[in-house]
């Protein structure tokens, strides 16, 4: 069975700029996040995909197919970009049908699909309104809307969020977990990590067009064992612990806050930390809140890489 | 198939459903009302010159089509025709529509439509209402509406292939092309002026009308082939630019926005 999305040594050159840059990545059926900060290559990545752009070195396969030259393949993607729509005087309804019409769909069907896709985001009550009356958060439901009217195998999202209140986040949230229980494929781009974190625990961290890890947060921390982290360590005696970790030779740096409730240690080897800490804590008995380290918090080890991409390791 | 064959007129239906604003309407009977009044003026002056009615059909009839084939319809199509990309790229659409299986062909396809119909339909009761006016037979109801047609299907297409390569600064590029090519080079006494669409025209106009005195006048300028040659001429053209719109619009890489 092929893979949902196939990339093979892929690099997109806009002149003499790197867009994404030998990009490999072999994805089976599934929900995936795909993290960076804005100007990472998400946006190129995500293009590549759909077949908007051709690599310029490489291949790019999606559940089987090569996009740019194998248009039919398309029927089985949605997409919701991360740009606003706005045709002011047409409605979600008329514009998702028209959506759905230039995949071939016969004129009876669109209408159906339209309205079931409408109905999904929780649009059918305005759905008849001219767009131009929406908020951005019914702008949003709505672009969902043209994403899944289609009833596509893959589903990408770039930053759908966006835009949405907290009611409409955990909507969204809901659906996409229904979207991928359903056993479709799912690629969530987004620059909060949070956000893919309540949908799924598989991702790919991609900045300055590189793919810098893949995998889930419990393989990137292994992965990351040996590679500086910062934790948190906060607590009435966090400031106790400076003579322990000045004592060791697996810590890099140590910043004590003002109130002197916080301790930043930034670690040459964070698994000796866990053997430690406790230890610590107990033998000088000391009252600690939190300690805050990268496992389970994909936004340290987000900085970790990006320590360890620069060099910085 | 025949699904495929009607998307082209449902992406029409469409535009011309997203079209209906006080901006667009008050486009069109602005270019409905232009040639009027100035064909309604000029044949309010004509009994001033002297002429005798029957030798009034011709000037005002080449006023008319000046006027009409020759501006409302360019003006229309340059409104609609040239900015069939960019409009998507600029309002950040374009990407919605090029990941549609059917997407980048079928719309370009039904936006060419759309402005052919949208300026036809405005070209069509202006030619009515300055024919009404000047009160002419038959023959020049239907040479006018043809051209019109002819000259909608034509320049369409070529505004359509300026709109698909240049992308940016569509429209400046269109009103350099038609000042310097279709009202410039058009008039050029040699080989390079039977390129151009408005020569075709003037041919048929010529031809139709059986005005040999102002052909024979300025060949250069009306031609000497046969209606037939014009009309293959004119559709040559019009496939040609379509067809190579078509396919430069489903491989184009246009930018869908920017990242950061």
């Amino acid at each position: 069975m092929s893979a949902m999305i196939e990339l093979n040594h892929v690099t997109k050159m806009y002149g003499n700029v790197v867009g994404v840059n030998d990009l490999v990545i072999e994805l089976p059926e599934g929900a995936y996040g795909l993290i960076g900060p804005n100007g990472a290559g998400k946006t190129t990545l995500i293009n590549l995909l759909i077949g908007h752009l051709r690599p310029t070195i490489g291949n790019v396969r999606i559940l089987g197919s090569t996009p740019s030259s194998d248009r039919r393949i398309l029927r089985q993607i949605g997409l919701c970009p991360a740009t606003d729509v706005l045709y002011p005087n047409v409605s979600a309804l008329e514009w998702v049908q028209y959506q759905v019409r230039l995949h071939g769909i016969a004129r009876h069907e669109c209408q159906r699909l339209a309205e079931q896709a409408l109905e999904t985001v929780g649009m059918s009550a305005t759905m008849h309104r001219p767009m131009g009356t929406y908020s951005l958060g019914m702008r949003q439901r709505t672009k969902i809307a043209q994403a899944i009217a289609h009833e596509p195998q893959l589903l990408i999202l770039d930053e759908p969020y966006n835009g949405l209140d907290p009611v409409g986040r955990s909507d969204m949230t809901r659906m996409l977990k229904n979207w991928t229980a359903a056993g479709r494929g799912l690629l969530f781009a987004s620059h909060v990590l949070q956000e893919i974190e309540s949908i799924t625990s598989s991702f790919l961290l991609i900045f300055g067009g590189r793919l810098l890890a893949s995998g889930t947060a419990k393989e990137i921390e292994s992965m990351l064992a040996k590679t500086p982290q910062e934790i948190r360590i906060v607590g009435r005696d966090a400031a106790r612990l400076i003579h322990r970790f000045a004592d060791v030779d697996w810590v890099d740096s140590l910043q004590l806050t003002e109130n002197r409730k916080e301790l930043r240690v930034s670690l040459r080897d964070p698994t000796m930390l866990s053997t430690q800490i406790a230890h610590w804590i107990a033998s000088d008995s000391l009252s600690i809140e939190r300690v805050s380290a990268a496992d389970g918090n994909l936004a340290a080890i987000f900085e970790s890489l990006l320590r360890h991409h620069r060099g910085e390791s | 198939m025949i699904d495929w064959l009607t998307m082209p007129f449902d992406v029409m239906r469409f535009e011309l459903r997203r079209s209906l604003t006080p901006a667009r309407i008050a486009m069109w009977l602005i270019l409905v009302a232009f040639p009027v009044a100035l064909i309604a003026r000029l044949h309010a002056l004509m009994p001033e010159s002297g002429m005798p009615p029957e030798m009034q059909i011709m000037p005002l009839g080449a006023t008319l089509y000046l006027l009409v084939p020759e501006v409302t319809c360019l003006l229309g199509l340059l409104l609609w025709a040239t900015p069939a990309i960019s409009t998507e790229i600029e309002g950040q659409t374009w990407v919605y529509l090029a990941l549609r299986q059917s997407g980048r062909r079928v719309v370009l396809l039904g936006k060419y439509l759309t402005a052919v119909v949208w300026t036809l339909s405005a070209a069509w009761v202006a030619i009515a209402l300055s024919l009404l006016i000047i009160g002419v037979e038959w023959r020049m109801w239907w040479v006018m509406g043809a051209l019109a047609m002819l000259s909608c299907v034509a320049h369409g297409a070529l505004y359509v292939l300026i709109g698909v390569i240049f992308f940016r600064r569509t429209m400046a590029t269109a009103v350099l092309y038609t000042l310097t090519v279709e009202y410039g080079v058009s008039f050029v006494p040699a080989l390079i002026n039977k390129f151009t669409i408005n020569y075709r025209l003037r041919g048929l106009l010529a031809q139709w009308m059986n005005w040999e005195e102002m052909r024979s006048s300025a060949e250069n300028v009306f031609g000497t082939e046969p209606a037939g040659t014009h009309l293959l001429a004119l559709a040559a053209i019009t496939i040609t630019m379509l067809g190579i719109s078509l396919y430069r619009v489903n491989r184009a890489e246009y930018p869908t926005q920017q990242e950061g």
